[in-house]
């Protein structure tokens, strides 16, 4: 019990977050029973999980350091709309079977990664605010896949590469189980190494950062161009699992994700929060909207509900913050006073 | 306030003249009144609300809600016009303008309160605001026919006609509201003690709080400034399109912020010219009508903009950085 009582102390917001999704868990049992958890739904469910959850992490990333991606959306689907183009022959360069799997992937990681560093230079080179830089590549991106493609869907795409989002392995779907994998790795890599540490210290403050020897630069043009490899990834699972790419697909995935990385207990000012918070939280995120579709909610009372949401989340996490920082000073107060005695 | 324009404005005006060579040169079917009359009418509802965000933006914040705030007071003032046969044009802007600044208000005072990112709070206000007015008032469509008559005159109306070839083309009545709001912009910038607020909260609000400023009632005003001219545009965007849907405007804001971060107006706050937003707003409007003409389609529109937009901001960010650096002053 002391165990646990010292866990919530030290991690207020993931605790309550636990709390908050188990109640949901539960409520959702309750009111939809078997049409909630029936295998085929939760499977259904795991296979929405993963696009929608690297957009997540990889706008958790941006997050981290104080930033914003706004181009991952973006970034996915024209990643998407490249690879559909070397998977369906226009542009494979006459390859065929796997070697033209092999190709199309290795665009879509180039593409990613060119998108991410146009980001990440932009923000690093001329100190521009992240939100601007990338409404400027989000409008450029999306221009270049609209160019390409005028608008329409990019399909005919290889049945090997399709089948793949469909693939299941040990009764959860193959996209998931890569979800995860991705997720441990990132959560390693953020707590763990040196990478992850100059990570949140620059999110937590830049100038200081920078003061203390840190190549800041490097950092934001990294961490961009992470941000768009998770959201390339995220393209090619919406690749295999619609089979089409086309520009404009998910867009009110943007409020989702913001959402998800908020109740995730990332401070969008920088330099907090914990991958593992933020997969709860798409978990979570998932199960609600998975409710309402059985409930069969308009889009209209979604919006309403995910704004709702926000606020909430928001105003939730500011109260217990002023709380948390009362009783820090009072309890200082009180060790004052009897040191001084 | 001496200098007229400044080199950034005078290069968006050379963008704009050459490039409208260029499509004269491509196609001389470009070059005529009825063109200019069209993007007049055509830009003006972002106009209005241009200024509006303009105004945000150099108090240092954002605000992403207001097509919501559009919809929902243009929305909710009709449908009562509707319902009880109010047919009055004042009426339908003072009550849209009103709500508009009342969620204008709402939007503050989480800002204020929350102290985060302006961008992700007004996003979740975007989507209360909508999900508020489908929900709770109606989410009904309405085509012309039901639309209270003195709207529809105001949408159709010009300010005089001029003969030309084919017919006679008139300038929309629309430029009334814009001009109104970009008068109320300039006198409140430049020539009030909340408009030297607003830019002094924008460049730093510790030194403005300490100069005597209260950020909480400037934001308070910038917002619900915003939110007025958004219900005002609403109802011109009604009275064009001569019909109104639940599900029109909002998604645009973007599209918005992206005219005004062209103009040269700083994100972060404190600078910002009604001049530039304008020029922004015509680049973005003459790209979309013209693109055709030039023999692209107009799916090029985005990758235009956005180059145009990139561009802007390194420049913009650039030049703040090299000054800041030159200071020892480091932002990131």
């Amino acid at each position: 019990m002391e165990k646990v009582k010292n866990f919530l102390k030290q991690d207020i917001d993931l605790g309550i977050l636990v709390g908050i999704t188990c109640t949901v868990l539960l409520v959702a049992a309750a009111a939809f029973g078997s049409s909630m958890y029936s295998s085929r739904n939760i499977q259904s469910m795991a296979f929405q999980i993963p696009e929608f959850g690297f957009l997540a992490l990889a706008m958790m990333l941006s997050n981290m350091v104080g930033g914003i991606d706004l181009s991952i959306i973006a970034n996915a689907n024209t990643t998407a709309i490249f690879t559909a183009y070397v998977l369906n022959g226009t542009w494979a360069f006459g390859t065929q079977g796997g070697a033209r799997i092999i190709l199309a992937i290795f665009a879509a990681l180039c593409t990613s990664i060119v998108f991410g560093l146009l980001n990440g230079l932009i923000i690093a080179k001329t100190s521009a605010p992240s939100l601007v830089a990338t409404l400027g590549t989000m409008t450029l991106i999306q221009g270049v896949g609209m160019a390409i493609t005028g608008g329409a869907s990019v399909g005919d795409i290889d049945p090997l590469f399709s089948s793949f989002g469909k693939e299941i392995f040990l009764g959860l779907p193959v996209i998931f189980w890569l979800f995860l994998i991705v997720a441990l790795v990132l959560g390693f890599v953020l707590s763990l190494t040196g990478f992850g540490r100059k990570l949140y210290l620059y999110g937590g403050n830049p100038v200081a950062a920078r003061f203390s020897g840190f190549h800041n630069e490097k950092m934001s043009v990294l961490v961009f161009m992470l941000t768009a490899i998770l959201s390339g990834i995220a393209g090619l699972i919406i690749l295999s699992r619609v089979n089409s790419a086309k520009v404009g697909y998910g867009d009110s995935y943007l409020l989702q994700t913001m959402i998800v990385c908020v109740i995730g207990g990332i401070d969008p000012n920088g330099g907090k929060g914990k991958v593992g918070g933020v997969v709860i939280a798409i978990i979570l995120m998932q199960v609600m909207s998975s409710a309402f579709t059985i409930m069969s909610l308009s889009p209209y009372t979604k919006k309403l509900i995910w704004g709702i949401m926000l606020i909430l989340v928001l105003g939730l996490n500011h109260v217990i913050a002023i709380q948390s920082k009362r009783s820090t000073l009072k309890k200082s107060m009180k060790a004052l006073a009897s040191a001084t005695k | 306030m001496t200098k007229k324009i400044d080199a950034f404005q005078r290069m968006l005006l050379i963008i704009i003249v050459v490039y409208s060579v260029f499509v004269t040169i491509k196609n001389p079917g470009f070059f005529q009144i009825q063109t200019v009359f069209d993007i007049v009418k055509t830009s003006s509802t972002t106009m209005i609300v241009a200024m509006g965000l303009l105004v945000v933006m150099i108090s240092g914040g954002i605000d992403v809600s207001f097509m919501a705030i559009a919809l929902f007071g243009s929305y909710t003032s009709l449908y009562i016009m509707i319902q009880t046969g109010i047919n009055h044009l004042a009426f339908a802007f003072a009550v849209s303008m009103g709500i508009g600044a009342l969620l204008g208000l709402v939007n503050a005072v989480l800002i204020s309160w929350l102290r985060l990112p302006p961008f992700i709070i007004t996003l979740g206000t975007q989507n209360l605001f909508h999900g508020i007015m489908t929900t709770f008032i109606s989410d009904k469509s309405f085509g012309s026919g039901v639309l209270p008559e003195c709207l529809h005159q105001f949408g159709q109306g010009t300010l005089f006609k001029i003969a030309t070839d084919n017919g006679s083309t008139g300038l929309t009545v629309s430029l009334i509201p814009v001009l109104a709001a970009g008068l109320a912009t300039y006198f409140i910038l430049r020539r009030t003690m909340v408009g030297r607020g607003v830019v002094a909260i924008g460049n730093d609000e510790e030194s403005a709080r300490r100069a005597g400023f209260n950020p909480f009632r400037i934001r308070l005003f910038v917002y619900a400034y915003s939110g007025a001219l958004a219900g005002m545009m609403g109802i011109v965007y009604a009275a064009q399109v001569n019909a109104l849907y639940p599900n029109k405007m909002v998604g645009d804001e973007l599209m918005v912020v992206a005219a005004v971060v062209i103009g040269g107006t700083k994100i972060t706050g404190g600078q910002g010219k009604i001049f530039g937003a304008v020029l922004g707003v015509i680049i973005t409007y003459l790209l979309n009508s013209t693109l055709i003409m030039i023999g692209l389609s107009s799916s090029w529109n985005n990758l235009f903009v956005g180059a145009i937009l990139v561009i802007a901001v390194a420049i913009t960010s650039y030049q703040e950085r090299v000054k800041n650096r030159k200071h020892l002053i480091f932002t990131e």
